[in-house]
């Protein structure tokens, strides 16, 4: 139990407000860390995955592993996967495509309508991992942002991006996108695409925080209209919260935790959530827990029942 | 307290506007540059035009993996490719024209059309000439473009003309356009420092005689063909109202 | 090429500069960049690679080639080159150029387990000397041998036959031009009883007809078919033929195209001939006062050996034909015979005879080849009519035996590598004689060679088996004794026995009767067919192999000692090509490292050996010869010291450093400045090349083979000359009044050659009659009937498959291929097939597939498009590639009479690897 310096502030449900603590032993550590690795680890594996395929001709019975890269990519060999807001852009260029590279935007579209839009951010997109080194390095030497900027900017972008597209003739955003560059350079060997990478990780960390992913990237915009009704959310338990705050600090888009909407959802509702999990295992409470929609809907009339797991002893 | 919400609405929205314009023009900009960076990449078998093809690549890279020669490579900030598209460098590596064109099948979008079932039927470039330097122009018995080409006998054939100051003649290799793939095999094999041959883009170096004429003599045309009864098509064209060249009639004398 | 760094920033700055403030590049500013040349030094020189021996020009800048041209003189190529020529100034600059003798060692000792480790010139010598005396005093003279080379200079191979010969009395040297050109020599020599060409290149201006026959000249003679087509743009009158089993490149500027089945132009020759009998085309005037009628026996074998103790299993069958054949319906026919019929191979020792035979037998023999027997027979293209092959046969007849018509037909390995080559060389002289249109401007039949100096070393200089120089032989009494005398031996020391061909040598190695050799200037282990034997036998028999060579070689790969050699214009020297002219070149730039020339190898090695050593009685097993006896080379140390010598003379001081060959001294003003490294590295006073080039000229003068002085072709305003040259001038067409000094005035023609010339008489199966003829000043025209290939395509290996060149490269690439734009143009041998082949195999182009013969199998890429377009049936590659060794495929088939390969011809499967 903590031996607080101050008296112990008290919440409103009536429980103590208490602070986030990061254990001592390495396995409580690294239990704490445990979505961020999981995050690393499927961010690395994927890249491994097609980097492996194009360079050391991994297979599977013949079948190439995963090659192409995130615009578009064939997983051994059956199955089609294209990037959807690509080829909304080439749609929008008014070209016709393939049947294969519509199948496979439909199928990657379905799949972050299900599991969540911008788990595509968090668990996927390369880019990420600078850009959470970015912020990490901010926090670290307490950087300050140069100027506010609005997070809906990026739904302007966006638009932008369509407009452009369709008014061009070519897929707007895929001719500057940082994180195509990023991905293709890792995979097909480097070119300039660090200098746009470099560009992203000075403007997160100097300029505003969280700057790329939380304000401007259009794709990140375009998952978060994706995932604006994904099954997969971090449920809320309302009673349980001491508003404490611990959340808000680590996440990457806190506007997100509105904790009265949240509370009323009894879920984090917003598709701008990249669900990943940094919330939960920093919640003293044990508050926040990767849920499914429908059972929150369910759980609403007992949430008594729920299970309250409490990390911190 | 309503009336400032107003206005400070409309002023975001003013604000939002020019920076979207701002914003949206340099974009734009930027990608009109992007896009005419480098017109005459060479692009693998089957692409289409530069402008749908640029529209249509995802730069997934399908086609680089695909090609079993390593010939095609995708371009990257700072080349001076489109970014993220296809293309081959044929001095490095050319297209050596596999038969069942792996990069085409590989292509998800079509930006490289599956309509190309024939490799022959390619059309990635054109093969040049500089005469200047070429040795087989200058009297060798070089013309390794025309025996390593393999249309040879039809993309590149080789002409024979007197040297005039030997009794040797000329072995001179003519590309034509009717039957080049742009493969780029012979710009690969030339032997001079500098390739002496090389394959560019059709629109860079092919030029185009007027709709209106048409060759009356060609090799395989000497007979006239009969007249056949004269037939109207369609509407006869309509003048306009007023005469042209008023003006300058009017100007005054010089 | 290398421009120093200084002078390379001296105009590099000044073009940046004026780049920079955005000046164009004046055309002052250009010549100050041509100012590098101010200081190179010119000199004239020959091109390294094939037979036609264009002239070059070689510059030179402090010790190296920095640029090469062609020789606007040089009559042949006026100043033109081709790709390979283009190449000549980086030949010698590979990465991986040898610079130390190399020897497979362990533990400091050689050991022919060992790797390959760097030694000094001493102590490869001395280990080559311990080999060379193990197996000499072993097997005798004939337990060592040398591959020797059709591009040696002059000197170099006069070197190594004269010490072959005269000093370990060894005839077992004979070159890689065995394979080249010795069909050629045999029809030379039984035809008009002298080696080499009557014509000259100029015969192609002069001519209206040109016929190639199994020659891809567009590739393989660049230059002079640049003049072929010039000629043919001169006028529609001019007609270009193609003979061949593939269509190539030849037949691009070629009127007509004739593609016929491997070895039915023995059956189409025939046919011509039988064409200008039947339309009493014949020039009896020529042929009754210069010509007579010869024939000789047909079961002479397939130059196989005549045992399959060595073989392989799968080709026995082939090789048991070398003892009995069943003749096929179409040689029964041909052979006057009857089909089926087993024939026993009687004459295979015995392959060169022949006797006389009169007009009408020779009528009645040609009398089976008419239009329809040969057209049936030699249609190449199975998707071709029979008609329009009929037709274009009838046509090569009629342009042949038009009387308005010159004709010239040229020939290369088609003729010359084919189970019957010395045959058809005859057949080609047969026409040719029965029309008169011989030995005449525009009027002859041409034999091309290959290499360089296959015709000025080779040939002239006689680095074969039983040849010594100016076509002198071992054989006989006579020529031993002229030589002997040239070469002040005492008599008796020539071994009169013919030695091993290089076919043989190879075999010789494979049953361990030669334990010493030495390759020179060549990669038989590349070059030779059924290489699997021979790169067993190199590494797994108990013996010793020196290569010579500039490259690591596959030949050098399997040796056991590696010589590093210098290279063409690393030192002096000669070369005579196809048209008799002989071209010689100064040293223009010193060896790399510890490279030497090929002429201080064999005078250093020599200096190894004292006459007592080799001049003491010798075994040769198998010597039978008159005023010999029998198995034995007599001891001739007495009469040597008659002559003057010491049984402690060395080889070097007997045989190189005669007291007549030292009075040559060095410097010469000759030299002009340029240096001698053979010279510099033995420490002598005198100059090897013109000694030994001067002492050579003497066998040949008087001799119908005169040649120049030595300083004559170093003459600012020389660029060769043609052989026989007297008083001062050379000579154009030879056996004709008008131009060859030695035809006797009056005669208009007369083929003067002295060998072979008094002949028995017989009938067309046999002599008939021992009492021998004299055709002094005649020309003989040979019967020679069609014979079926030994091996073709059957249910099991069901393509025939062709090698040869590409206009790229040169021979086994050992040279070209370290061009790196050579190498960039053409990296590897494509295995040319057609498409429908290809499709049933379930190939496509650029699949990588596996051939097979009966002797090995190799990987090959499959091409079914480009330069070469065989017909169904047949396929082609080249052998350059030491990456894909098709001479592992091909079988060591040889022509009987003059033991040379037979490349072109084999059965092979095809499938996807």
């Amino acid at each position: 139990m903590k031996t607080g310096r101050g008296a112990i502030r008290m919440a409103s449900n009536g429980r103590p407000v208490r602070p986030f603590i990061m254990p001592s032993t390495l396995s409580g550590r690294l239990g704490v860390w445990r979505y961020l690795i999981l995050r690393r680890i499927t961010q690395l594996t994927i890249l491994l995955l097609f980097f492996g395929t194009a360079h050391w001709g991994w297979s599977v019975a013949g079948r190439p592993l995963l090659s192409g890269n995130l615009s578009s990519s064939r997983l051994l060999d059956l199955v089609p996967m294209a990037d959807p807001f690509a080829v909304l852009q080439i749609f929008l260029t008014r070209h016709m495509l393939q049947p294969e590279v519509l199948i496979g935007a439909g199928i990657v579209l379905v799949f972050y309508a299900l599991v969540g839009g911008r788990v595509w951010c968090a668990w996927v997109c390369p880019v990420n991992m600078v850009t959470d080194l970015a912020g990490w390095l901010r926090t670290r030497l307490g950087i300050r942002d140069m100027f506010h900027v609005n997070r809906d900017i990026r739904y302007s972008v966006l638009a932008l991006t369509l407009v452009l597209s369709f008014l061009t003739g070519v897929a707007a955003f895929e001719w500057v996108s940082p994180i195509s560059m990023f991905h293709r350079e890792l995979i097909f060997g480097a070119g300039l695409g660090w200098t746009a990478v470099l560009g992203v990780f000075l403007f997160d960390l100097l300029v505003v925080k969280h700057g790329w992913c939380g304000h401007l990237c259009p794709l990140g915009a375009f998952y978060a209209l994706v995932g604006r009704f994904a099954p997969v959310r971090v449920g809320f338990d309302a009673p349980t919260c001491t508003h404490c705050g611990e959340c808000a600090r680590v996440c990457p888009e806190p506007q997100v935790l509105n904790l009265r909407q949240a509370a009323e959802a009894g879920m984090i509702r917003s598709g701008e959530c990249t669900n990943c999990g940094r919330c939960i295992p920093v919640c003293p409470e044990g508050t926040l827990q990767f849920d499914l929609r429908h059972r929150i809907g369910a759980a609403d009339q007992s949430h008594e029942s729920k299970p309250h797991q409490r990390r911190l002893a | 307290m309503e009336q400032n919400a107003r206005r400070e609405f409309f002023i975001r929205l003013a604000q939002g506007t020019a920076l979207a314009a701002t914003g949206g023009l340099i974009w734009s900009a930027l990608l009109q540059q992007q896009a005419k960076a480098m017109p005459n990449a060479l692009r693998p078998p089957g692409a289409l035009d530069e402008d749908d093809f640029q529209a249509l690549c995802i730069k997934c890279g399908l086609c680089v993996r695909d090609c079993p020669y390593d010939t095609l490579r995708l371009s990257t900030a700072g080349d001076s490719v489109p970014i993220g598209t296809p293309y081959f460098l044929p001095r490095e590596i050319p297209c050596y024209m596999c038969p069942d064109i792996p990069c085409k099948v590989a292509c998800p979008t079509g930006a490289l059309t599956p309509e190309l079932t024939d490799i022959n039927g390619a059309r990635m470039g054109l093969a040049v000439i500089d005469i200047e330097n070429c040795l087989s122009w200058q009297g060798l018995r070089c013309e390794i473009c025309h025996r390593e080409c393999p249309l040879t006998d039809t993309a590149i054939t080789v002409e024979h003309n007197p040297r005039k100051i030997s009794k040797h003649a000329l072995f001179v290799p003519i590309v034509h356009s009717d039957a080049c793939t742009g493969c780029g095999i012979c710009e690969k094999a030339c032997p001079t420092d500098e390739a002496a041959i090389r394959v560019v883009a059709h629109e860079l170096v092919q030029g185009k005689i007027g709709d209106h004429y048409r060759l009356g003599w060609k090799v395989d045309t000497t007979i006239t063909p009969d007249f056949k009864p004269y037939e109207k098509s369609g509407p006869l064209p309509v003048a306009p109202d007023a005469s042209g060249g008023l003006d300058y009639l009017n100007e005054g004398v010089p | 090429m290398e421009i120093t760094r200084r002078e390379f920033l001296k105009s590099s700055i000044a073009a940046t500069t004026a780049a920079t403030v955005g000046m164009p590049l004046i055309q002052g500013a250009q010549a100050a960049s041509e100012d590098f040349e101010a200081d190179w030094q010119w000199d004239k020189g020959v091109c390294r690679f094939c037979g036609t021996g264009c002239g070059i020009m070689v510059a030179t800048k402090k010790g190296r080639i920095v640029a090469t041209k062609g020789d606007p003189d040089a009559p042949v190529n006026r100043g033109l080159n081709c790709i390979k020529g283009y190449f000549n100034g980086k030949i010698q600059y590979g990465k991986d150029r040898l610079t130390q003798p190399l020897m497979r060692m362990t533990d400091g000792k050689f050991d022919k387990k060992g790797k390959f480790t760097p030694v000094s010139w001493e102590q490869a010598f001395d280990e080559m000397e311990r080999q060379f005396r193990k197996a000499y005093a072993e097997k005798g003279p004939a337990g060592v041998a040398v591959f020797g080379s059709g591009q040696y200079t002059i000197q170099e191979g006069y070197a190594s036959a004269k010490l072959m010969k005269a000093g370990f009395r060894s005839n077992n040297i004979d070159p890689n031009a065995r394979h080249c050109m010795a069909s050629a020599v045999v029809g030379f020599i039984q035809t008009f009883g002298i080696d080499e060409p009557a014509g000259n290149y100029d015969d192609i201006e002069h001519t209206d007809t040109v016929v190639s026959w199994g020659a891809n000249m567009a590739e393989c003679h660049p230059i002079l078919w640049s003049r072929v087509a010039d000629r043919r743009l001169s006028s529609d009158d001019v007609k270009i033929v193609n003979l061949s089993t593939y269509a190539n490149e030849t037949s691009n500027i070629a009127d007509t195209e004739i593609l016929f089945k491997p070895g039915t132009d023995l059956a189409i020759w025939n046919y011509i001939a039988r064409e200008i009998i039947k339309r009493d085309a014949v020039n009896h005037d020529f042929v009754d006062k210069h010509c007579v009628f010869a024939t000789g026996p047909y079961d002479i074998g397939y130059g196989m050996r005549n045992t399959d103790k060595y073989a392989f299993d799968a080709e026995k069958d082939i090789m048991a034909k070398e003892l009995e054949v069943t003749l096929t319906a179409e040689e029964a026919i041909a052979q006057r015979r009857k089909t089926g019929e087993k024939v026993k191979q009687n004459n295979t020792k015995k392959p060169v005879k022949h006797w006389l035979i009169t007009y009408e037998d020779f009528k009645e023999a040609l009398d089976p080849y008419t239009l329809d027997f040969v057209s049936q027979l030699a249609k190449g293209d199975p998707d071709e009519s029979l008609d329009d092959f009929r037709a274009k046969l009838k046509l090569l007849a009629d342009l042949y035996i038009d009387k308005g018509r010159k004709v010239v037909s040229f020939w290369t390995m088609g003729f010359n590598q084919h189970y019957r080559g010395s045959w058809i060389n005859e057949q080609a002289y047969m026409v040719h004689l029965l029309l008169g249109k011989q030995s005449m401007p525009g009027n002859g039949a041409f034999s091309l060679t290959g290499q360089p100096s296959a015709c000025g070393t080779a040939r002239e200089v006689g680095t074969f088996a039983h040849r010594l120089p100016a076509d002198m032989v071992v054989m006989n009494p006579k020529h031993r004794a002229r030589s002997e005398q040239i070469w002040k031996l005492p008599p008796r020391t020539i071994n009169p026995k013919v030695g091993s061909h290089i076919t043989k040598i190879m075999r010789d190695l494979e049953d361990g009767q030669v334990k010493f050799a030495w390759v020179q200037v060549n990669n038989p282990f590349q070059a030779t067919a059924n290489a699997n034997h021979w790169l067993k036998a190199a590494r797994e028999m108990d013996n010793f192999i020196v290569v010579s060579d500039p490259y690591p070689t596959i030949s050098a790969k399997v040796s056991d000692l590696i010589l590093p050699s210098a290279m063409i214009f690393e030192k002096w020297g000669g070369y005579g090509n196809a048209e008799r002219r002989t071209q010689m070149w100064r040293e223009q730039v010193p060896p790399p490292g510890q490279a030497r020339s090929d002429v201080w190898q064999a005078m250093e090695f020599a200096k190894r050996f004292r006459l007592k050593d080799v001049w003491g009685e010798q075994m040769v097993p198998g010597l039978e010869a008159e005023g010999f006896e029998s198995g034995k080379l007599p001891d001739v140390l007495d009469k040597a010291r008659e002559m003057g010598y010491s049984p402690d003379d060395t080889l070097y001081d007997v045989l190189f450093a005669t007291p007549e060959n030292r009075k040559f001294k060095w410097p010469d003003k000759v030299a002009k400045g340029h240096d001698n490294h053979t010279v510099k590295a033995g420490a002598l006073d005198w100059f090897p090349e013109k000694a030994l080039y001067q002492e050579y000229v003497q066998f040949g003068r008087g001799h119908e083979h005169d040649l120049a002085d030595f300083d004559v072709y170093y003459r600012d305003d020389v660029r060769g000359l043609k052989w026989p040259v007297v008083d001062g001038k050379e000579t154009e067409w030879r056996f004709n009044e008008k131009y060859d000094p030695y035809v006797k005035k009056g005669s208009g023609f007369e083929f003067y050659g002295k060998a072979l010339k008094e002949l028995p008489t017989g009938d067309l199966d046999k002599p008939t009659s021992k009492e021998k003829t004299s055709l002094a000043g005649k020309a003989k025209i040979f019967f020679r009937p069609y014979a079926a290939p030994p091996e073709q395509p059957d249910d099991n290996y069901d393509l025939w498959m062709c090698t040869g060149r590409v206009l790229e490269h040169w021979h086994t690439g050992t040279m070209t291929r370290r061009v790196p734009e050579l190498h960039r143009a053409v990296p590897t041998a494509l295995f040319y097939m057609h498409p429908k082949d290809a499709e049933d195999r379930g190939l496509k182009r650029k699949d990588v597939a596996m051939v097979e013969s009966r002797r090995g199998k190799v990987q090959a890429v499959v091409e079914t498009q480009g330069r070469d377009d065989p017909p169904r049936g047949y396929t082609f590659i080249a052998f350059f590639d030491e990456g894909v060794l098709v001479n592992k495929l091909v079988p060591d088939i040889t022509c009987p009479m003059s033991k040379e390969t037979d490349f072109k011809k084999c059965a092979v499967k095809v499938r996807k690897a």
